[in-house]
């Protein structure tokens, strides 16, 4: 009886919404967690770095929110962000993705790379934007993340990468898959230049994303209960015939099986990347 | 009042009776076939007694067995609820021989009404509305009686229920055989070939009045009921009041239906059923003498416990009230939920909440055997009005759950969802077609 859920044997009923009353207007200023369901005036959220206050539950944070507020005094610096998507195997309806995702996101692609400093040493970064198709890994995303290592590596700069992604972006087919060895490559020539690359996983963090860079930091953190995978457990369930435990692929369940090497709170996560960057990393130092 | 009541009866309805009885002080027997050892009813009641094994004829509707049962036990009266014996004059009868009451109306009105050509001649001279039609024919008779009635029509046996014993006609050509063939099957149901005719109707409604009738007379009205939603004739879901009428048809089917318990000199619980015709005109089709399935929303909208009046009235007590009493609140529903496959209940969940409950005898781990009706329960929801009800339904159905065994629950939800019944506008063939329109 453990896996018995008593919410699964109740219907939802399909009585209309009941008319009258003043219809409530979404509060601009207030935004809600997700978890503990709490109301945050948006400002205040913005300065906890978009953890909540009251159970400490992590909100989307997006990518350049994220490389603006790591990297010190405004030193970010962006690259590549003239490499956007193109819609070359006429995939129906990819265009009009895109068009909503660059709407929706203020992003022209699901990466957003550059440099800046962090914990006072100068180092390359790229943030993936959840906001943009699930963040999901296309030519021009593999593309920016590849010149941000190529350009590392020239620049002997250490890299840190955000990731935050769906996985491969299916409109580009098999391209999008090639995408991982691409990346690949270029980290394995930026390591054997000498030069440090850290991983932080952030949520979610799943499909070939996982299965390329995501898993290849010479150090990998991820923020608490991140959901870090391959395939998902729906799938996994379905094809082992076996029922998995509510952690499963959970950040901290991934670190318990040896794939993490640590879990950091983002308001810990300058502070701590700083001093990593500080110990790997013997040039640049400002 | 009784001092113990023996209920001859099973599931829900023995439950349903056994609850009035410990809520007005009385004692009760349960009997109880070999199966049901385990039954709620069983469970619930103060004593229990084994009346046979699983075969209905061997057990509940055994009355030999039953009255020694109440004899043994000295029920002073037996609760027959309904289906089995509780239309079974000769069962009525034996109670009285045997000096215990019997919670109805006497034999010998059970008698009068369980004739349908009888009824209706008695009906007629009432002055109550019934359907064109002839009485008992030969098929020499059908043939210039259809005539005058008109095509289409049904042949009907006299002594019919449950659907046994009738056929459409709809041409001429067709009459002879379908007589010959109700009076077999009439034979065979019921042991009485006697078949009448009668006009077909289409597009009707099924509407139903409740009354309660003492000894004195008083003969009050607790409204209609809407049982147009049926499949196969057996009733689905139940609503009052019946929204195809207005107050006007509304007082005059109410009139009608006091004046045929009137002519019957019937007492107790009853049910007079009407045909309702689209021009508003309704007939008289037959009068129920016991208790329906579905009385449980007469009650929730006027307030009255029927179970607990058909005691009082049978230990000769007079109603304290009278029609211009009697007010009928608001709309209330019910869906009858039936098992359909055999099984045991692994896991039960009963939706409550206000105006919302659900008569059952089922309990965690019972067995549904195939020996005996197949409906295990009645969801009823009430409202201050039929919106508030149809809402409580569906949220309702959704909330219950009964594992373990095949259920129409879904069903019954889909229909609650259509926009026919969301409309009202629906009649006695429309759920039947619409079975049929999907297979």
């Amino acid at each position: 009886m453990s896996e018995f859920k008593i919410a699964d044997l109740f219907r939802k009923p399909a009585n209309p919404l009941e008319p009258g009353g003043t219809p409530r207007k979404p509060a601009d200023d207030r935004e809600q967690c997700p978890r503990c369901k709490q109301y945050f005036p948006r400002k205040k959220l913005e300065k906890n770095l978009r953890v909540c206050p009251s159970c400490g539950h992590h909100l989307t944070l997006p990518a350049r929110r994220r490389l603006e507020a790591f990297c010190a005094g405004g030193s970010f610096s962006e690259l590549f962000s003239d490499i956007t998507a193109r819609d070359f195997l006429h995939f129906p309806g990819y265009e009009d993705k895109l068009k909503k995702a660059r709407d929706g996101s203020g992003e022209n692609e699901g990466v957003v790379c550059g440099t800046g400093i962090v914990g006072g040493v100068k180092c390359a970064l790229f943030a993936m934007e959840p906001g943009f198709m699930m963040g999901s890994m296309g030519a021009a995303v593999g593309e920016r993340i590849t010149r941000t290592f190529e350009y590392a590596t020239a620049n002997r700069l250490p890299v840190v990468g955000f990731t935050a992604s769906g996985g491969a972006r299916m409109q580009e087919g098999i391209i999008s898959l090639m995408q991982m060895a691409k990346i690949s490559g270029a980290i394995q020539r930026h390591g054997e230049a000498g030069c440090f690359y850290l991983a932080v996983l952030t949520h979610p963090t799943t499909g070939g994303v996982t299965a390329s860079f995501a898993m290849l930091g010479d150090i990998i953190i991820a923020e608490p209960k991140a959901l870090v995978g391959f395939a998902g457990k729906r799938v996994i369930e379905q094809t082992t015939k076996s029922k998995l435990t509510a952690d499963f692929q959970s950040a901290e369940f991934v670190l318990k099986h040896g794939f993490l090497d640590a879990i950091v709170d983002r308001k810990q996560l300058v502070e701590v990347i700083g001093r990593l960057l500080k110990q790997h990393t013997t040039e640049k130092k400002l | 009042m009784f001092k113990k009541i023996l209920v001859a009866n099973r599931g829900e309805i023995a439950v349903r009776i056994i609850r009035a009885c410990r809520e007005m002080g009385i004692a009760t027997v349960a009997v109880y076939s070999e199966p049901d050892k385990n039954a709620l009813h069983a469970a619930l009641a103060d004593e229990r007694i084994c009346i046979g094994p699983a075969s209905a004829v061997q057990s509940y509707l055994n009355m030999q067995n039953i009255i020694s049962a109440a004899l043994a036990t000295h029920a002073e009266a037996i609760h027959p609820g309904y289906g089995f014996l509780s239309e079974n004059s000769l069962f009525a009868a034996l109670c009285v021989q045997n000096d215990i009451v019997f919670i109805g109306p006497e034999s010998d009105v059970i008698d009068r009404m369980g004739n349908k050509d009888q009824a209706r001649r008695l009906m007629m001279s009432a002055g109550v509305p019934v359907i064109p039609g002839s009485g008992v024919v030969t098929v020499a008779q059908a043939k210039k009686a259809a005539v005058k009635i008109g095509y289409p029509l049904l042949v009907k046996a006299a002594a019919g229920g449950g659907g046994k014993g009738i056929r459409i006609v709809e041409r001429e050509e067709d009459l002879e055989k379908s007589v010959v063939a109700a009076c077999e099957e009439a034979k065979k149901a019921f042991g009485c070939g006697d078949v009448f005719l009668e006009k077909y109707l289409t597009s009707v409604r099924h509407v139903e009045v409740q009354i309660l009738a003492d000894h004195t007379g008083n003969v009050v009205c607790l409204g209609e009921r809407d049982c147009s939603l049926q499949i196969g004739r057996q009733k689905v879901i139940e609503e009052t009041p019946c929204s195809a009428i207005d107050e006007h048809i509304r007082k005059r089917l109410w009139e009608a239906a006091v004046k045929a318990v009137k002519a019957a000199k019937y007492t107790n619980a009853g049910t007079v059923e009407f045909l309702l015709a689209p021009d508003g005109n309704f007939y008289f089709i037959e009068m129920n003498t016991r208790l329906q399935v579905e009385h449980r929303i007469s009650e929730e909208v006027s307030g009255i416990d029927l179970v607990k009046w058909q005691i009082r009235i049978a230990s000769q007590m007079e109603l304290p009230f009278r029609q211009e009493d009697i007010q009928l609140r608001g709309a209330s529903i019910e869906c009858r939920i039936n098992a359909l496959g055999g099984g045991k209940v692994s896991f039960l969940h009963v939706p409550g909440g206000n105006r919302v409950s659900f008569d059952t005898a089922l309990i965690q781990d019972a067995e549904i055997t195939p020996f005996y009706d197949s409906m295990i329960g009645k969801l009823i929801t009430a409202g201050n009005d039929r919106e508030e009800a149809v809402r409580k339904m569906e949220a309702a159905l959704c909330e219950l759950v009964i594992s373990g065994v095949p259920t129409n629950i879904e069903q019954q939800s889909e229909i609650i969802r259509s926009p026919e019944f969301h409309s009202g506008q629906y009649d006695t063939a429309w759920l039947q077609k619409r079975k049929e329109a999907r297979t």
